[in-house]
């Protein structure tokens, strides 16, 4: 099974990492002037606002992360590929700190906005169950010594997850409006400002730049782990 | 064949340390505890009691996890189980039914006995008890499902209880709210069919 891999793509790509990496920091610094210095700030809330040019892109990537390791888990049934086993593999820690970020970035916006650290608000608790799910997926992955075993059932798991994902927002959702006596201000902002929405995605583009460089470098450590393991064991 | 699988889980689990008295004096016991953390004015004991029999049922069943195919896995007998002519579906069906029987009926049973205990009225004992019967079907499926993917792995039952509890939480929100059975009823069909696959995966995987 892991004899199948072919580590010419990973190589390949491996090149590419400093061009990556100097690109997402240029990226970085573009936004951040853009979002800390160049934007206006909001109307109602002042300057505290700006915590979301980090807060929605890390959400954002958080949720498009576990789509992509259900999308690799399903292809690893397909295909039976091994590179696609390790790409769910090295991209859960990712998408774990995302949300992470998004959690603790909500949390810091909170507080001034809300007046409070935290809310069992629908969108926050779903939050952190996706946190939890993430870290079952990782902890998996952590406990199975051998690692073609713990392939063929964190491929299961992570299509399980997935089908969860809908249902947990669903339920978490109707709990909120049920229980909760209306909510604090919902921070809905569907008509943005264009000198907001600059800031913002550009932001996104450099957290897609970041993701893409980190999940590449974890890639190819784990490959290299895996060959090493090869070697040791015949 | 099925019969004979389900008679041998069932003798099992009456013979060891999982039959109804054990079951359901830890049940009680958990129930118990609810007086003494909180002060016992009515209201207050009413909704902690609703919301801690889901606590409970989901303790019940994940202090089995170590257990549902585990312990067949360990002493062979899964071998002989798998060796036998007898489809995986079969096999799971049985396992649910054993495992509903042994985990679940007995704090169904017990539920509307002590729940006057607590303060429920006649009307709200039913609608929880039917939901108990309702959303137990589907979270006993997810823990066999779970159980049977990990069977592998010994003394992990933190690690098989973190996969376990968020998959848990649809059951618990729809589960304290009054007449929500049907809800529950599709949660656990859900569950039943995807545990289904699961777990006739988990037992090709070991079975080879």
């Amino acid at each position: 099974m892991i004899s199948k891999i072919r580590p010419a793509i990973i190589e390949k790509a491996d090149g590419y990492i400093p061009l990556l990496l100097s690109f997402t920091i240029i990226t970085f610094f573009v936004g951040l002037y853009f979002s800390l210095i160049e934007s206006p700030a909001d109307y109602i809330q002042g300057d505290s606002m700006r915590i979301m040019y980090i807060h929605v892109p890390s959400a954002w990537f958080s949720l498009m992360i576990y789509t992509l390791i259900a999308l690799s888990s399903v292809f690893w049934f397909i295909l039976r590929n091994p590179l696609l086993s390790l790409a769910g593999r090295s991209l859960a820690p990712i998408g774990a700190m995302f949300t992470f970020l998004a959690l603790i970035t909500g949390s810091i916006w909170g507080k001034p906005t809300w007046g409070t650290w935290w809310a069992w608000d629908a969108r926050l608790t779903s939050m952190l169950i996706l946190f939890f799910l993430y870290l079952a997926y990782i902890l998996l992955w952590h406990s199975i010594s051998n690692k073609d075993n713990a392939s063929k059932i964190a491929a299961a798991l992570g299509i399980i997850g997935f089908i969860n994902i809908p249902i947990i927002k669903f339920s978490v959702d109707w709990w909120n409006t049920l229980h909760q006596p209306a909510t604090i201000s919902k921070l809905s902002t569907p008509s943005i400002d264009v000198s907001m929405l600059i800031p913002l995605l550009i932001m996104t583009l450099a957290f897609g730049l970041f993701l893409i460089s980190l999940f590449i470098i974890r890639i190819r450590i784990l490959s290299l782990e895996l060959r090493i393991n090869r070697k040791m064991t015949y | 064949m099925f019969k004979n699988l389900l008679l041998r889980d069932l003798r099992l689990a009456y013979y060891s340390s999982s039959n109804f008295i054990y079951i359901g004096s830890f049940f009680i016991l958990v129930t118990i505890l609810i007086p003494f953390v909180i002060n016992t004015e009515t209201e207050g004991l009413k909704s902690v009691f609703q919301g801690l029999i889901w606590v409970g049922l989901a303790l019940a069943l994940l202090l089995a996890l170590d257990r549902i195919f585990s312990s067949d896995f360990d002493d062979g007998n899964l071998d002989i189980i798998l060796r036998m002519e007898v489809s995986y579906e079969k096999i799971y069906l049985s396992k649910l039914l054993s495992v509903w029987i042994t985990y679940c009926l007995p704090i169904v049973i017990i539920v509307p006995l002590i729940s006057t205990a607590f303060n429920l009225t006649i009307n709200e004992t039913i609608f929880i008890t039917i939901n108990l019967f309702c959303g137990s079907f589907g979270m006993a499926a997810t823990a066999i499902g779970i159980n049977a993917l990990l069977m592998g792995l010994k003394r992990m039952i933190y690690l098989k209880s973190i996969i376990v509890i968020p998959l848990y939480i649809p059951f618990m929100i729809f589960g304290v709210e009054q007449g929500s059975w049907p809800v529950l009823s599709a949660l656990s069909m859900i569950a039943v069919v995807v545990a289904s696959f699961a777990t006739s995966y988990g037992l090709r995987l070991y079975g080879e």
